[in-house]
């Protein structure tokens, strides 16, 4: 049935299945088997958001993070796994059903800490089965949700805070109640466009009953404002119909963020932490009415510290007075707020704290460096060390081998790493170069010991000097006659291709040294628009000053040289400007007003300029307009030094963007990163199609492409670096390809590796990144994926012989089939226990090798080049010698087997003889006997395979001889060589027992046969017996 | 022509539903394997099969009957072993160091025994073993637009308690065939994270089809195929060859 329903399908379906051309290809189509990889690093992770545990089964924690999603721990929070790859990366609110809480899951988007490199929401989503699968429920426009509360007997009810759009005024923000399960919801509780709801608590007693913290707040690219008029505590005992101030002791005036929290085992009593207009009277309230009255308990520093990013107050579940706040240490009250202490050591900038529910001693920690679990209630704290959420603002790389990743991290300072090492890439393969907050970090091109790095601000730029370990602070200092330097927070650093001793370094002005940082001459004017208006940065912050930089602004953000002309100079700034330099900085164009005629919106943020390879007057830019509460995608092409722009992004891409990357060869080739991920256009920007193989939906700050290996290298503000290995299928893909039932890619020579398999140190509980392949990675296309009839793939030698099976990959699209170099491990002799050099197959000589799909009754084939490496201490004359000697062990190896095999074979017709015909008792038991006791001596025959093994015998020790000179890369040692004319004598020695046993018991018993007319035992010839091919 | 209007009905019959439901989804998938009755009368397969490991080419003997017995025997090097067997009451396999049948943990042995009447399919009149079925949204496997099913079978346990026990089934919207089913792995580090089979190399075995190949996986890992060479319908075993060994009483006494 099912052929014909197939043939008949097929015939009416396969034009409408296929695309015609590679603008109508969706990511799905193509990206197949093509796969991001993870290196973290976890070992400083990332900032999280929120901690949410089970009600009733403490081993099941859930952390939401402010750009690396929801990751859920289902040990006790040991061991965390995402689960939330596919949505907005940026959470505010975990919140877990009471009535359901083993499966019933909400996660509202936009993280609530306000920082200026916070992310932005998207909604919110459920879970009905413990976060295995996810949907969207609403709120969309909610930018950022605070709190979740769902109704303990009644999961259809449910209470959302808004906190809503930070950069913009807003209608979408307050308290929102579905009584559906999450199909509709009403705004039940609103105050302005903005001031939005930064906590909402419900009593555990009293679903009635719920408190809603509001904040009035403002962010701009240059300015934040926490507090207003219409900051304030609210009280519902009415289900959320009626809301009241609960301000009775409050400080008077404006109000900032407050946070507010009941105590779970005694709900009269709540805690509030407040932001007011008088310092003194900011930090710790407490009620013992229900908020009816205050009294303000405490406010020392770490219960007043920047309200706008700590304002969470936890109460402990079983004792009302222990009193946990978030704070820039963190801090803890064992007297119900009066006094606190410091919670233990950790990475500052502590964001939530999660009481374990049964173990009163154990809690948790949220920071801007990952999480941390206690088990002595806060005194000392240990990092959980497999959370790779670390948030990277800028990466680059090196031409090293392997190369090297470098980048700045969100607080927690600049680092580089491999792209791969021995094991997987380990905590202990990064080195730090560079503290505070980290930015750019590169190399020099060309002395890759010598890197820079930065911290915010530009407030320190480091050369550092790897094989001294010495750093120089190379910061460009203002010179007579200058005004005071503006340098973004993440200041734009970049080094050239042309001079490798070149540093740019941008402030409003360009600066350049051709010394690497000793010396440094300003190339441009201002080139930012220079607003008064937005450089007011002293007033920032609103009722709590928050001058820290952050909000530097009308800065350069973006400057490009092109590879292709030393002179030409690109520069974007946080202010909207677009300029360019065609004589190296002595004149420049200011180009906005193109991008302004192509629809670009003024003032829009020039996030990254990328200088073409291919053409000196072609540039790509993209804009960021979030920070003017505009979340469209920009993204433009100029091909005429940036007179004319032309948009490329389209309706496919989601989010704002941030980083593009042009490939290295194929001009129609990009990549475009935004807050929501990846995306790929292969036909120069008509069609965007998203990358979604591996790849969460992550906010991509920084994009970059390894020139050797074709990697692209993407630094995630969320989960730490990312790595397409090897993109070249993707340069040659054409609208002819993607029609064809199988297409074998272009491949270039592989070479195989030598590299010892040492390494490994890191334990379970660590996160170790994902190594590339090391083996041949065979690329081919294929129109439909493969399920009916069968599909072989294997490897032959140039003459045609069989060498090896390899596992084929069936997708529609690109597959990738890797293949380890090994031919096919020797047959070897059966015996009691196993020979482990028998398991050992042997790599193939450098050489051409054809690729053979057989699909249904098709054959397709293609021819690869495998080579040794390129740099390795053995001389083509000694790999030979270790090759022939392998190959010389191999074969005995499989002369052995067969030997055994024909002794088994015989020995068991033999004995069933001897039972069943007298007239062969006698020389069929002779025969038994002599060939057993050959085989006895041959293999083992007792014993297991772990202490109980039995001494080797010449199966096992040829075994050990052969895999150990197959293993080596280099030629048999002399020691070697002598074990293998051992074995040689020992084998002939078999040989020649076998021959005596033929030549007497067997061919007596053999005459016996003949005579008696019994068949002899059905042998296979010796080919067949060793053949691997089907 | 016949057999090409059938297959445009039965295609068209599903395209022209604005929203499929989840039992016309299996009702088409058994249609396309050849029929309900057929995989109702079935009592078991035998199948040969082939792991590559490392360069080596293991072959495999996998039963699985619809009493829940199974076994999957293959032989090293002349040592033979059992694997993933269950003989009604006990899940047991061969200690690779011993070459001894070990008996798996009690909890294994009662999961075995609660998924017995998974054979020949979790899907094949699921209601009537209390199984239950919901239509999730729609997915991609492999570049192909699928159905996603999930499937609750009989809960099971892990570490002593009960725990549901769900199954995705992803069908091609095409042609209903599945092409992967996934579950969540209960325990050990990657608790939490998804197992995955992929099923393809589809062929027809006396009128009924069945994936020849199948691709054992996680997310992280390319995972492990094996490939069936035959399949042999309701074979003919004897009482015990699924039964845990009793070893002789030489080889069990212990050592003074």
């Amino acid at each position: 049935m099912l052929k014909q329903v197939l043939a008949a399908g097929f015939l009416m379906l396969a034009g409408a299945a296929m695309c015609q051309s590679v603008s109508e290809l969706k990511g799905d189509d193509l990206f197949g088997g093509l796969r991001a990889r993870h290196i973290g690093p976890a070992l400083m992770s990332g900032r999280v958001s929120d901690i949410e545990g089970h009600p009733t089964d403490n081993k099941v924690i859930y952390i939401g993070t402010a750009g690396g999603g929801v990751w859920k721990s289902q040990d006790g929070g040991v061991m965390f796994s995402p689960i939330f790859d596919d949505y907005c990366q940026s959470i505010g609110a975990v919140a877990i059903d009471p009535q359901n809480p083993d499966k019933s899951i909400w996660v509202g988007t936009g993280e609530i800490w306000t920082r200026n490199s916070t992310s932005v929401g998207d909604g919110i989503y459920h879970s009905k089965d413990g976060g295995n699968n996810w949907k969207k429920m609403g709120l969309d426009k909610s930018e950022r949700i605070s709190s979740i509360q769902i109704h303990p007997e009644n999961s259809d009810v449910i209470f959302v805070g808004v906190l809503g759009a930070l950069w913009g005024d807003s209608e979408d923000r307050g308290i929102y109640k579905t009584t559906d399960g999450g199909t509709t919801w009403e705004k039940i509780f609103y105050i302005d466009q903005k001031t939005g709801c930064s906590e909402l608590v419900m009593d555990p007693n009293n679903p009635d009953i719920m408190y809603a913290a509001f904040w009035e707040h403002r962010r701009t690219g240059w300015s934040f404002s926490s507090g207003g008029e219409k900051s304030a505590l609210y009280k519902s005992t009415d289900g959320g119909k009626s809301w009241n101030k609960i301000h009775n002791g409050f400080p008077e005036g404006q109000l900032g963020r407050m946070a507010i929290a009941i105590a779970p085992s005694s709900t009269n009593i709540l805690y509030a932490v407040v932001e007011s207009e008088d310092p003194s009277k900011n930090g710790m309230y407490r009620s013992e009415d229900a908020g009816a009255s205050w009294k303000h308990t405490n406010a020392d520093f770490g219960l007043t510290v920047r309200p706008f990013y700590f304002s969470r107050v936890v109460v402990h579940p079983t004792n009302p007075d222990m009193v946990a706040k978030a704070g820039l240490f963190g801090s803890i009250s064992r007297d119900g707020g009066n006094t606190f202490k410091g919670l233990g050591s950790m990475h500052p900038d502590i964001h939530d704290i999660w009481f374990d529910i049964t173990d009163s001693d154990k809690l948790f920690s949220a920071t801007d460096g990952g999480l941390y679990r206690s088990l002595n209630n806060g005194e000392t704290m240990e990092m959980v060390q497999n959370l790779p959420i670390s948030q990277f603002y800028h990466i680059s790389v090196d031409n090293q081998e392997p190369y090297n990743i470098y980048g700045g991290l969100q607080d927690n300072g600049s680092w580089f790493g491999p792209s791969k090492s021995p094991g997987g890439v380990e905590a202990r393969d990064w080195e730090v170069i560079g503290v505070g907050d980290g930015f750019r970090v590169y190399p020099h091109p060309t002395k890759p010991h010598i890197m820079y790095s930065e911290m915010q601000g530009a407030e320190t730029i480091w050369r550092y000097d790897d094989e001294i370990r010495q750093t120089k602070v190379i910061t460009p200092f203002p010179v007579k006659g200058d005004p005071k330097l503006r340098f973004n927070w993440n200041a734009p650093i970049t080094t050239s291709s042309n001079n490798p001793d070149r540093l740019y370094v941008g402030s409003q002005f360009v600066h350049i040294s051709n010394d690497k940082g000793d010396t440094w001459k300003k190339i441009s004017p201002d080139l930012t628009t220079n607003d008064p208006a937005k450089q007011n940065q002293a007033e920032s912050g609103g009722l709590s000053k928050d001058n820290s930089g952050a909000e530097n602004h009308c800065t350069i953000f973006t400057i490009a040289e092109s590879s292709l002309d030393e002179n030409v100079v690109w520069v974007g700034t946080d202010d909207g400007n677009v300029q360019v330099s065609q004589n190296g900085g002595k004149s420049w164009e200011n180009v906005t007003e193109g991008l302004l005629n192509a629809k670009l919106p003024a003032n829009t943020w020039c996030y990254h300029i990328e200088a073409s390879v291919f053409d000196k007057g072609t540039a790509y830019a993209v804009f960021d307009g979030h920070t003017k509460n505009d979340g469209n995608t920009y993204c433009y092409k100029t091909t005429d030094f940036g007179k004319t722009w032309t948009s490329l992004a389209d309706e496919n891409v989601y989010g704002f963007a941030r980083s593009f990357q042009e490939d290295l060869e194929n001009p129609n080739l990009l990549f475009l990163g935004t807050e929501f991920g990846l995306y790929v256009s292969i036909d120069g920007g008509s069609n965007w199609m998203k990358f979604e193989n591996n790849m969460p939906a992550t906010a991509v700050h920084y994009i970059d492409m390894q020139a050797q290996t074709s990697d692209l290298v993407l630094g995630t503000h969320g989960r730490g670096i990312i790595i397409i290995d090897d993109i070249t299928p993707l340069r040659q893909i054409t609208d002819e390809i993607i029609g064809e039932e199988v297409h074998f890619m272009e491949m270039p020579t592989f070479y195989m590796d030598e590299e010892s398999t040492f390494g490994g140190t890191s334990g379970e509980t660590q996160f170790v990144g994902q190594n590339p392949s090391t083996g041949a990675r065979i690329a081919y296309y294929m129109a439909k994926r493969h399920t009916f009839g069968k599909m072989r793939m294997k490897v032959l030698d140039k003459d045609g012989n069989y060498v090896a099976s390899l596992s084929p990959k069936k997708k529609k699209g690109l597959n990738l089939v890797y293949w380890n170099f090994n031919g096919s491990a020797p047959k070897t002799a059966g015996g009691k226990t196993i020979s482990r050099g028998g398991f050992f197959a042997p790599r193939v000589p450098a050489g051409t090798y054809t690729v053979v799909i057989e699909k249904g009754k098709k054959t397709f084939k293609t021819n690869i080049d495998v080579s040794y490496p390129k740099k390795s201490v053995f001389t083509l004359a000694e790999r030979k010698r270790q090759e022939g000697t392998t190959k010389e062990l191999f074969d005995i190896n499989e002369e052995l087997a067969y030997l055994v095999y024909e002794l088994e074979t015989w020995t068991k017709h033999a004995q069933m003889q001897a039972k069943v015909n007298p007239k062969l008792a006698k020389t069929g038991s002779k025969l038994a006997a002599s060939m057993e006791a050959l085989r006895k001596d041959l293999v083992i025959t007792t014993g297991d395979n772990y202490v109980g093994r039995a001494e080797n015998k010449l199966r096992e020790d040829i075994g050990d001889v052969y895999s150990t000179i197959g293993g080596n890369f280099g030629p048999p040692t002399a020691s070697q060589l002598e074990g293998v004319d051992l074995i040689k004598e020992r084998m002939q020695e078999a040989r020649d027992q076998m021959d005596e046993i033929r030549k007497k018991d067997l061919k007596k018993y053999q005459s016996a046969l003949e005579k008696l007319e019994v068949k002899t035992p059905k042998m296979k010839t010796f080919e067949e017996y060793v053949k691997k091919d089907k | 022509m016949k057999i090409l209007l059938a297959a445009i009905t039965l295609m068209i019959s599903v395209s022209s539903f604005a929203q499929v439901t989840a039992d016309q989804i299996i009702d088409n998938y058994f249609e396309a394997m050849g029929g309900k009755e057929g995989f109702r009368n079935l009592k078991g397969q035998k199948m040969a099969a082939e792991v590559e490991a490392q360069g080596m080419t293991i072959p495999l003997e996998i039963y699985m009957m619809a009493d829940g017995k199974s076994i999957t025997k293959f032989e090293v090097m002349g040592m033979s072993m059992s694997q993933d067997a269950f003989d009604g009451e006990v899940a047991w396999g061969t200690n690779f160091m011993t070459q001894k049948a070990e008996k798996s943990e009690a909890e294994d042995s009662e999961n075995k025994k609660r998924s017995i009447g998974e054979y020949p399919s979790p899907l094949l009149d699921y209601a009537d073993k209390g199984y239950s079925v919901e239509l999730m949204d729609n997915d991609v496997v492999d570049g192909v637009d699928c159905y996603k099913l999930k499937v609750t079978k009989k809960p099971i346990l892990v570490e002593g308690e009960e725990v549901e026990n769900v199954e995705y089934y992803y069908f091609d919207q095409e042609t209903f065939v599945p092409l992967m089913t996934e579950s969540e792995m209960q325990s050990g580090p990657e608790k939490g994270s998804m197992a995955m089979t992929l099923y393809s190399d589809y062929q027809e075995v006396d009128g009924m089809y069945f994936a020849f190949s199948m691709t054992f996986k996680t997310e992280d890992s390319d995972g492990q195929l094996i490939e069936l060479e035959s399949i042999e319908l309701n074979p003919e075993v004897a009482d015990d060859f699924f039964a845990f060994p009793v070893e002789d009483e030489e080889t069990t006494t212990d050592e003074k």
